[in-house]
């Protein structure tokens, strides 16, 4: 059951912030609800006040200057039916499009999936390798986390406690960048998750991003894979798949749980990466 | 969830062990673990351990018993707890064994620790991961104090 709570409804992001650095741990941020009421109603977590920022409006999807930017409130399904994502970022709207069910993309935000940072969940991975920036406000002040670094750990992310994100900006692909994120699993969160972004110049691969996630405690950047398959030709990069995909697997730091054992994971990188990569240049 | 470790200290096995049933110093190297208190010396102990995985935090009053004592060589123990705000439980089978060698002392634990209730919600992987983390901290901090003291 859930107990009770104060909710808070500010109207500005400043005033968000305000209370959240005067609440300190007895305050969360409400958004979407999907993954905070579940551990709520669990009585994993207890909170005096929810901050509810869905009057903010951070739920825009727009382009600026070459980058997507994308306000964190929007919903799972607002994404997955975006004419400019899937016109110009089609990877990450068929990714949206397959994020959880239908009745957690209505009502779950992007920003509140990666704020909450659970291990097993899809954006993260794919916004690394497509170089996302992660936008955190306090206050007046905003700062840009990458995506990178804005994961630390299970549960865990870069933001300050009284920081919001309010948008994510993800630099829009040329015609020569491609990028793909693959997902395996057999219960209803992912067991493993593969993203890669890569530019295709005359039959050269370059400037290729890997990322893992689901796998381990947090979607992590794979630099030793990558540097196996960047400035390769195509046929070579494809040879060094086997080598690049062991090395991913390592890379995202598997746990054995109901999911699957590590090794059994690790293997599903390598897999999902050989795939991934040929979808790209495909 | 089994877990192993052993550590190397530069010390004697002799301040080791006096190390070890120095309570308050002990329970200082345990991440998380406060209000340390004696119940009966050398038998029974209590403590309240505290562990926290993102927002996801536990505290667990704990009763540590100690069932056998060989001097110098090995302790066995067990530690119990609950947390009733979230619903779980908490037990470790603790072996601290002690070995000389030359002059340093070998400290080696295996513990077998299991976890009930709600948290488990979090995901046997996630917990074994923190508990090994814990661990490792532990193994670090109680050879940092007796490297220190020399």
């Amino acid at each position: 059951m859930l107990g009770r709570f104060r909710l808070e409804e500010p109207e500005k992001l400043a005033e968000a912030s305000e209370l959240l650095g005067r609440y300190g741990e007895s305050a969360k941020i409400y958004a979407g609800g999907t993954e905070l009421l579940l551990a709520m109603k669990e009585g994993l977590v207890r909170y005096e006040r929810l901050i509810n920022v869905k009057k903010l409006g951070l739920n825009q999807i727009g382009s600026e200057n070459g980058a997507l930017k994308i306000g964190a409130l929007c919903t799972h399904r607002e994404l997955e039916n975006s004419p400019l994502l899937q016109q110009r970022l089609p990877a990450f709207a068929n990714l949206e499009h397959h994020v959880a069910n239908v009745r957690v993309r209505q009502a779950g935000t992007l920003g509140g999936n990666l704020c909450f940072a659970e291990p097993h969940a899809d954006p993260g991975t794919l916004l690394i390798a497509l170089e996302a920036k992660m936008i955190a406000a306090r206050g007046e002040s905003t700062r840009a986390i990458s995506a990178e670094a804005f994961f630390v750990d299970a549960f865990e992310t870069s933001l300050a406690a009284d920081e919001l994100l309010t948008e994510i900006h993800v630099p829009a692909p040329d015609s020569e960048r491609k990028c793909a994120y693959l997902k395996f699993g057999y219960l209803e969160r992912p067991s493993v998750g593969v993203g890669i972004a890569l530019s295709l110049r005359d039959g050269g691969v370059s400037d290729v991003r890997i990322a893992v996630g689901c796998a381990g405690p947090a979607p992590r950047r794979v630099p030793e894979a990558e540097a196996l398959l960047s400035g390769k030709s195509k046929d070579e990069a494809t040879r060094n798949l086997g080598q690049a995909g062991a090395i991913a697997g390592r890379a995202s730091e598997a746990i054995s749980d109901l999911h699957g054992a590590q090794d059994y994971k690790e293997h599903i990188v390598g897999v999902l990466l050989k795939r991934a990569f040929q979808s790209a240049v495909s | 969830m089994q877990f192993q470790k052993e550590v190397e200290i530069r010390a004697p096995r002799e301040k080791v062990w006096k190390f070890i049933w120095d309570v308050d110093r002990f329970i200082a190297c345990v991440p998380g673990c406060k209000e340390a208190k004696t119940l009966e010396e050398g038998k029974r102990y209590s403590a309240i351990m505290t562990e926290k995985v993102g927002p996801f935090k536990v505290e667990f009053p704990t009763t540590i018993e100690v069932l056998e004592r060989d001097e110098l060589t090995h302790i066995k123990a067990q530690a119990a707890g609950a947390d009733n705000k979230i619903g779980s439980r908490m037990k470790i089978d603790l072996d601290v064994n002690l070995r000389a060698e030359n002059d340093n002392t070998i400290l080696g634990f295996v513990a077998g620790v299991d976890i009930l209730g709600k948290l488990a919600a979090l995901g046997h992987g996630i917990i074994k991961r923190k508990a090994d983390q814990v661990l490792d901290e532990f193994a670090r901090s109680v050879k940092q104090k007796l490297e220190g003291d020399a």
